[in-house]
């Protein structure tokens, strides 16, 4: 196993047992597990952040072309955010409970997907915009998925009064979080859009193809559009919200990454046939 | 239809009702949800269930697609404006308002664009010159309603040369066309890349697909020249990742008459495969496939030859020869107009700026 693998794997295992350290920390109602999870995931991002600068550094290139690189650099970002917010406030611990388990999922899976860097330079990605499509992307990803870690927080407060709980932010705090991350993932998410727009328009001439991934990055950008006029439109608050939050990541996560998967190509744009 | 109805019986009021009704139809919060939902409902059945071609076609390109997406467009414009008419103005206010407009005149660009829009493929062996004025030099075109292609395209494009490996600063940019575009005027010539594409009196030109294009010349026995032509090969992805270059359809090997010229007898079908040398891809073999004509499918015929030359090699089929005496590569290269471009990416950043401000003021002001 070269050095590049062995970090990676290193971080899949830290991220594993911080995933558990939070779960049962919620279970058993033990915040020391929660601060243990904290430093699990710390540990496990440096050896994200390690096993990312190994292939950039071998490939010359954005490690982003295809989907394990995706969600491995999608993670790191997430992560990044998550721990961010963590330095930011103590009383948000109960986040990772959704948010480790979810990273863990989706980076093991990039693992078992994992190819030899290609050494080849794809011309395309030589383009600025891709910058800003990516940096879009990934911190849109991490946004939402803590927006979606504070919808879990929220429905737990609600349901449980006594114990750790008891030391969560109040629902309102909660409510609002959710709806600031939310705000800044549409954001972040309007970004890759436009960016990928141009950046297709640079490389193809067109600037929105219809190609499942653009599709789906639409519709993920409506779905939060929406739950930003349920919000402010219709008054909605709390729980409806949290739920959806939850919702809504599950369908981020599968136009990201699942509908590329499926078929067979991520993004027509990254294949350059010669 | 119905106002026209409408009119033709008179009343005023009447009319003034419709109006009404039209109105509150568009501006209605449930029409919006309605058009979220099947707007949702498309894009996933189009994406998940059925192939991108096929999507494309029936519902991403349909009329009635589109004309949800207009709806929804009305919908913003007679929900979101009334509804903040005689708000008192703030940042956030501002920053909202000015993300609804874009998105209105993000659709306004769309629209424009859709009309007057030009998209052409064409093919060129090295050295070729087309004059894009004419039908006759595209593979494939698609144009808006109000394209007028002889009075905006009066101009020809010659393709020079292609590289492979094209460096820009010492980066590898891969496959390069070297092109000029020009009319009475001026001429511009530039290598257009992957991220390099040239434009010219608003047209752009992009690098699309390229392969090879061997010249095939037939000879009779005392040597004489009776025909040549550049025949341009598919690349044909085989299951071992490599390619295979020969005449046929972008999927199968195929044949063709030859010589393929209408006014010459053609004498026989021939499929040629080249394999380029690997230090020189213009240097290689070819190999000849030469069946006798007796019907529409080539498979009836007799084998007359079948075998490998080099580069200038004759090889002998019947009364002549046959040889490839040159390769060259040719090109294909999209054509496009969009004049509503500028407005599209400009109402894009717009409303992009209007989230931001709407954000920044709602953080300023909770401090
Ligand atoms: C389809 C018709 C639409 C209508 C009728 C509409 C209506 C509105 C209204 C009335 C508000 C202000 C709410 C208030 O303060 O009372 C608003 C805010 C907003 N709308 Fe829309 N809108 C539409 C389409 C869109 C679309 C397609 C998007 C993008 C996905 C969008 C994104 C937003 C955003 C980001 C805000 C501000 C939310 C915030 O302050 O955080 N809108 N919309």
């Amino acid at each position: 196993m070269n050095s590049e693998m062995v970090f990676f794997w290193t971080a899949v295992a830290f991220y594993g047992l911080s995933a558990f350290s939070y779960i049962f920390g919620l279970i058993s109602m033990k915040e020391k597990l929660f601060s243990a999870g904290l430093i699990l995931s710390f540990l496990g991002l440096a050896g994200n952040v390690t096993a990312v600068a190994f292939r950039w550094i071998k490939g010359g290139v954005l490690p982003f072309s295809d989907i394990s690189e995706s969600i491995t650099s999608g993670v790191l970002i997430a992560i990044a955010i998550f721990l961010i917010v963590q330095a930011s406030s103590k009383r948000l611990r109960a986040i990772g409970a959704l948010v480790m388990p979810v990273a863990f999922v989706l980076i093991g899976w990039a693992g078992t997907l994992m190819k030899e860097v290609s050494g080849q330079i794809a011309p395309s990605l030589q383009s600025y915009w891709l910058w800003f499509h990516i940096v879009g992307a990934s911190t849109g990803f991490g946004a939402v998925l803590v927006a979606a870690g504070t919808g879990l927080v929220f429905l737990l407060k609600e349901r449980y009064k006594t114990g750790i709980y008891e030391k969560l932010p109040d629902p309102d705090s909660l409510d609002n979080l959710n709806y600031r991350f939310v705000a800044g993932g549409f954001i972040m998410f309007g970004l890759m859009l436009i960016s990928g727009a141009l950046w297709s328009n640079q490389v193809h001439g067109k600037y929105w193809n219809w190609d499942p991934v653009e599709s789906w990055s639409l519709v993920c950008w409506l779905i939060y559009g929406m739950f930003l006029h349920l919000r402010i439109t219709m008054g909605w608050r709390g729980r409806s919200l949290a739920w959806y939050s939850m919702v809504a990541v599950l369908v981020m996560i599968t136009s990201y990454w699942g509908i590329p998967f499926v078929v067979q190509n991520f993004h027509t744009g990254f294949r350059i046939e010669h | 239809m119905q106002l026209k109805g409408n009119r033709n019986s008179g009343g005023r009021w009447r009319k003034l009702r419709i109006f009404n009704q039209l109105y509150n139809f568009l501006s209605s919060v449930r029409l919006t949800i309605v058009l979220f939902v099947l707007i949702l409902i498309s894009c996933v059945t189009g994406t998940a269930l059925l192939p991108v071609p096929v999507a494309r076609l029936f519902i991403f390109s349909s009329i009635w697609f589109n004309v949800l997406l207009v709806f929804l467009i009305s919908n913003v414009a007679f929900c979101f404006f009334p509804k903040i008419w005689r708000r008192k103005i703030d940042l956030i206010f501002a920053g909202m308002i000015i993300f609804h407009l874009s998105f209105i005149l993000l659709f306004i660009g769309i629209v424009y664009d859709s009309m007057f829009y030009f998209r052409g493929t064409i093919r060129l062996t090295e050295g070729e010159t087309l004059n894009l004025a004419d039908s006759r030099s595209y593979d494939h075109i698609e144009q808006g309603r109000f394209f007028e292609r002889e009075r905006n395209l009066k101009m020809w494009i010659v393709l020079h040369k292609l590289v492979t490996g094209h460096k820009v600063n010492g980066k590898n940019m891969g496959v390069a066309n070297e092109i000029s575009v020009g009319g009475r005027e001026e001429v511009k010539r530039d290598f257009i890349y992957v991220i390099n594409h040239l434009e010219y009196k608003g047209f752009k030109f992009y690098r699309a697909r390229d392969g090879f294009s061997p010249l095939i010349v037939l000879r009779d026995r005392n040597g004489n020249v009776l025909y040549g032509a550049y025949s341009p090969l598919q690349s044909i992805r085989e299951e071992n990742k490599k390619y295979l270059y020969v005449i046929g359809t972008a999927e199968a090997p195929g044949y063709i008459p030859f010589p393929q010229d209408s006014i010459l007898q053609q004498l026989f079908y021939l499929q040629a495969k080249y394999y380029p040398s690997p230090k020189n891809s213009r240097i290689g073999e070819v190999f000849f496939d030469v069946r006798e004509i007796v019907s529409d499918d080539p498979e009836d015929g007799k084998e007359l030859f079948s075998g490998s030359a080099a580069l200038r090699e004759r090889v002998s089929v019947g009364d002549y020869f046959l040889s490839m005496e040159e390769v060259r590569y040719w090109a294909s290269i999209d054509i496009r107009h969009n004049p509503g471009l500028p407005l599209i990416f400009t109402s894009l950043w717009i409303g992009f700026g209007g989230i931001i401000l709407t954000t920044v003021a709602r953080l300023i002001k909770r401090k």
